[in-house]
């Protein structure tokens, strides 16, 4: 019975020091290195394949909840916000034969897509909305990127309590997904303030936090490593994988 | 074959698998369950919806922690919702920091931790069966039409109604039942609700996530299949424990192990 009681122990005691033993190997570089090796063979594996699955009117959320960074408040937002954004214009530039400036109305001109796609948040829960705007890849055909672009970075118009600004990219391949869109109007309505408007991302294919709202500026880059802290997107600079697919 | 005499088991692919998934699955389970404390509820739909609820850990109120299951509300305070917060205070949290990797709320590295252990798991879990149905051993596990019979009386034994196990090879016809459910319809279910969780496969098979209710349901069967591992674990090591722990875990080191009264070979 003294064997059995000291297995019994020895594997409750072991059980008892994963997560402890866990969060040391977590803080250590090399380990936290180790373990994000794999986002590389994911990528691979499942990548941006095939249309994100589109709904009925009937499947629209009645609650979208408003996950993100704060709605801006500075000045400038707030003025463009007070004259229903007819000020608003969205800047192309970077790695672009013809640098881009396109008006809301321009954008509303331009507007070719509607979506109803579900909203899968990378905290796990999942809403469907309807969205209509322009595709990003009809804003790529007008700026022509160069040879040597292959990121389209989304420079946003919020910022966290330290002041840090939201952005996201996207790869060529992804940002000229069918679905990829540049989103004006949400569920028939212009695209409310704490949803992004003017203008946000909607990337069905992947999780909520690549649709990236308030978006005031696309810069086409070769390399997003010396964009603010280089991991390719706001919460990719905390630590979150920059493929989100999965 | 008799009682008494040594033979060799485990070949050491096995072994090696089976430590491996020791520690992915310790790894797996909790950092999965740091990844549902970001979101602690489950629903039997596709998407989020109250109405659609099976369970949900909260913390209505500072100092009190809620575990709502199929409506009826019980109070886990210290155990789940309120509890252990992993930076050595308690505050509203779902599951406790004790079983969390990283013990303290870090939904990124709580990913990183799972999607890396699931490949793991993944590319040892296919070279082991690979490897196991080349040998044949993989055939000694799985459990046949002819089993069926032999189930009540190892059950029968098990519970000290019958002197002798049924006559059985490798395997007794439980243990054949138990490998056979983890390997047949576990296994498959907790990498294909996983799988059906990302948006990125559901563009590309939309039947997967459809085939189990949609995205929320596929979260509760990972869920579901994970606790089902977990009684698996459970009785697997009580069995261990009971059946001469010593022979048991130097079988799955070295591959040798010693046959014994319950392994239904006769004296």
């Amino acid at each position: 019975m003294k064997r059995r009681l000291f297995v019994a122990t020895t594997i409750s005691s072991a059980l008892a020091a994963c997560a402890p033993i866990g969060t040391a190997l977590n803080n250590n570089a090399g380990f936290h290195k180790l373990i994000g090796s794999t986002q590389g063979l994911t990528h691979a594996a499942i990548g941006t394949r095939g249309l994100a699955k589109e709904y009925h009117e009937r499947d629209i959320s009645p609650d979208f909840p408003i996950d993100s960074l704060p709605t801006p408040t500075d000045s400038r937002y707030v003025e463009l916000a007070r004259n229903a954004f007819r000020d608003y214009k969205l800047i192309v530039d970077g790695a672009v034969q013809r640098r881009g400036v396109f008006p809301l109305a321009m954008l509303e001109r331009l507007c070719n897509s509607t979506q109803i796609t579900r909203h899968d948040c990378v905290e796990g829960w999942s809403v469907v909305a309807k969205w209509t705007g322009v595709r990003l890849s009809s804003i790529l055909d007008l700026v022509q990127p160069r040879s040597d672009a292959r990121y389209v970075v989304f420079h946003c118009l919020d910022k966290d309590d330290q002041g840090t600004p939201y952005y996201e990219s996207l790869d060529m391949h992804q940002a000229r997904h069918p679905q990829a869109l540049l989103a004006m109007r949400m569920n028939n309505q212009p695209l409310p303030p704490d949803h992004g408007g003017p203008v946000r991302l909607k990337v069905p294919t992947q999780l909520g936090y690549k649709s990236a709202k308030w978006i005031g500026r696309i810069e086409v880059v070769g390399s997003y490593a010396n964009i603010y802290a280089g991991g390719g997107g706001y919460w990719e600079d905390q630590g979150y994988e920059w493929y989100a697919g999965i | 074959m008799k009682i008494g005499e040594r033979i060799y088991r485990y070949a050491v692919a096995t072994r090696a698998s089976h430590w491996i998934w020791v520690i992915a699955f310790a790894v797996l389970v909790s950092s999965g369950l740091q990844i549902f404390n970001a979101a602690p509820f489950l629903d039997a739909s596709d998407t989020t919806s109250p109405a659609h609820r099976v369970l949900e850990i909260g913390s209505p109120s500072d100092g009190v922690g809620t575990t709502t299951v199929f409506g009826r509300t019980f109070t886990t305070t210290g155990w789940l919702g309120y509890t252990d917060d992993g930076m050595g205070s308690r505050g509203a949290r779902a599951f406790p920091g004790w079983i969390t990797i990283p013990s303290y709320q870090d939904l990124a590295d709580g990913r990183r931790w799972h999607l890396f252990f699931a490949w793991i798991t993944l590319i040892c879990g296919l070279a082991w069966v690979v490897s196991s149905a080349i040998k044949g051993n993989l055939r000694d596990m799985i459990l046949r039409p002819s089993d069926l019979p032999k189930l009540w009386p190892m059950q029968a034994y098990y519970f000290r109604l019958r002197k002798e196990p049924p006559p059985h090879g490798v395997y007794n016809p439980l243990q054949k039942a138990a490998y056979t459910l983890v390997l047949v319809v576990l296994a498959p279910v907790i990498v294909l609700t996983g799988l059906a969780l990302s948006p990125g496969v559901d563009a590309i098979a939309h039947p997967l996530t459809w085939i189990f209710g949609g995205r929320q349901f596929a979260r509760l069967w990972h869920f579901v299949a994970m606790w089902a591992l977990i009684g698996f674990f459970v009785i697997h090591t009580f069995q261990v424990l009971t059946q001469g722990v010593l022979n048991q875990m130097n079988a799955m080191v070295t591959g040798w192990y010693r046959l014994g009264k319950h392994d239904g070979v006769g004296p």
